[in-house]
């Protein structure tokens, strides 16, 4: 018999909340986190809105000016080698193993590994390049490169967890941490780990959001309220966000060996990609609907058996219509009518950390019973017909939910949950 | 970021301090008081005092040194727990803060509190002129 994969443990430091029950209200009241921005004091950008973190101050290059919230202790020496998201990452993992009731012994036994997710941290690159061309090559910060690379999340988190089971970071931008949450089921299904964390996160600066500016792919809204509309008609790009999540799986018997409490099972996932272009989706989805199919033959169901998908829809007209035309494919086509919702109404968009936040987001749902609306949906989009997309959160007891996350070059991964309770 | 009102905020960082106090903003105020006064004077015991302080703040195990004083007979790393990556950040900062160079060379002779004083004192320690070129 195939050994499963429960969560056991969540940390998030989101848009929306800095805590479960935080994120969990707003998720009900369809709360929102985006709030103005304005970058480099230019009030002439096209952006002004973005999914913000919260009782952080994190916009010095210098962990030694950073605020974080009362309840975190950590030490200098863990500090130092940190970016701001990687701040958010260890504040996220914090709750997430004590979520779980893990032990420093159990994180550090060789049966526990991590899979993280990020751009790295262009603020920092940027800053200490910099400072490397302002003293032609003569003087860098020796903790430079650890801490705004790529892998700077599993650098970090491995060495202050003393983590000695499979560690390595995943680059497929916004599909990155789904690609996470994938392989560490693998990882457990294959006997390799006990338990894996999966952890994703990103920046809220100029320099993370303004390049996408120039991709023309981020919504010029100026009202908070209604910039993220995903699946709306009148939707114009995403909305940037950052923050943190962090999940525990676990091997299910051992979970339930120990007296963890499982939130939900990662019953099954797929993933491909659609071979078409690097910076938009398939017009048809058809990479999509793949993925899903697969996710959905991984976990041993039929396109019936799903009672919510978490869409990856970010409020861009390609990406929402190409995701739109794969859920008919898949659902409508069979005849299935799962609520379909896209959180990212109310979160804006955290870039790679968006899959494993919003496989979280479906594990609350599973465990507390409710399914997360549409926020500023006001008119769907012609290519939505016959999906059924609630305006409001609803209280039900899904059994199977599904969440879908794409990325540049046309990645798209899927996952689906299981309830447990 | 407001900087402490001992320093001054002007243009001219490397002669001002500003520079310096802006690295030392999260130090006691008497550490950056040390600061201006060495920039003046030259006092090796004010920059004993700055380069004590910064050893302390870069401690990684804050917990090693146990309330006890920081003696010149303290290791830096058997004593007091720093690492490669720990001492780098250091010395980084050294050069930051007291606008010199210093070497891979330098460094790896340096194992004590004790040693990291005297090495900073040379090098904080005006370099006599330069000999003038013969003439012909």
């Amino acid at each position: 018999m195939r050994r499963s994969a429960v969560i056991t443990g969540l940390g998030f430091i989101t848009s929306i909340g800095n805590d479960r029950a935080a994120v969990g209200g707003s998720l009900r009241d369809l709360r929102s986190g985006l709030r103005r921005i304005e970058f480099f004091g230019n009030p002439s950008l096209p952006v002004r809105v973005a999914g913000t973190i919260k009782e952080f101050v994190t916009d010095s290059p210098s962990w030694r000016d950073w605020l974080y919230p009362p309840g975190y202790e950590f030490r200098h020496a863990t500090l130092r080698s940190l970016s701001p998201h990687g701040l958010y990452a260890l504040c996220a993992a914090e709750q997430a193993i004590a979520d779980a009731s893990l032990s420093p012994g159990q994180l550090s036994d060789g049966a526990t590994g991590l899979y993280c997710a990020s751009a790295g941290s262009p603020f920092l690159l940027h800053h200490n390049l910099s400072r490397m061309h302002a003293h032609r090559g003569e003087r860098g910060d020796p903790l430079a490169l650890v801490s705004s690379i790529a892998g700077t999340l599993n650098f970090n988190l491995a060495a202050q967890y003393g983590i000695r089971g499979a560690v390595c970071g995943f680059s497929a931008a916004c599909a990155s941490s789904s690609h996470a949450l994938g392989y560490a089921l693998d990882e457990i299904r294959l006997g390799r780990q006990e338990r894996m964390l999966v952890v994703g996160a990103e920046e809220v600066s100029a320099e993370t959001v303004l390049p996408f500016a120039a991709m023309r792919v981020l919504s010029s809204g100026s009202d908070p309220a209604t910039a993220s509309r995903p699946f709306d008609k009148a939707r114009d790009g995403f909305v940037a966000a950052g923050g943190a999540a962090c999940m525990v799986i676990e091997e299910a018997g051992a979970a339930l060996r120990r007296g963890a409490t499982a939130y939900a099972e990662v019953a099954g996932w797929g993933q491909t990609a659609d071979g078409h272009a690097v910076g938009v989706s398939h017009p048809d989805g058809a990479g999509l609907a793949d993925a899903m199919r697969r996710a959905l033959a991984d976990a041993g169901l039929q396109a019936a058996d799903i009672d919510y998908v978490n869409a990856h829809a970010t409020s861009t007209p390609a990406g929402d219509r190409a995701e739109a035309m794969a859920l008919r494919s898949v659902f409508t086509a069979a005849g299935a009518t799962p609520r379909v919702s896209s959180t990212k109404g109310i979160t804006g968009h955290p870039l790679s950390m968006s899959g494993v936040m919003e496989a979280a987001f479906c594990a609350l749902a599973l465990r507390d019973g409710f399914l997360p609306g549409n926020a500023n949906l006001t008119e769907p989009d012609e290519a939505c017909e016959g999906l059924d997309l609630p305006r409001v959160t609803r209280d039900a007891s899904p059994r199977f939910v599904m969440s879908n996350s794409c990325g540049f070059g046309g990645s798209n991964v899927c996952h689906v949950l299981r309830c447990v309770s | 970021m407001d900087l402490d009102p001992h320093c001054p905020s002007v243009s001219s960082p490397d002669q001002s301090g500003s520079a310096g106090c802006a690295l030392l903003r999260h130090f006691p105020p008497e550490v950056r008081a040390a600061y201006l006064r060495f920039l003046v004077t030259a006092d090796p015991s004010d920059a004993d005092t700055i380069l004590l302080s910064v050893i302390c703040d870069h401690i990684p195990n804050k917990g090693a040194l146990g309330g006890a004083a920081l003696g010149d007979d303290v290791f830096l790393v058997a004593g007091l727990g720093f690492d490669s990556i720990a001492l780098t950040e250091m010395v980084f900062f050294l050069e930051d803060l007291f606008q010199v160079s210093i070497s891979n060379a330098e460094i790896i002779q340096v194992r004590t509190v004790g040693d990291l004083r005297a090495f900073v004192r040379r090098k904080l320690a005006p370099q006599p002129p330069a000999a003038p070129a013969p003439t012909a």
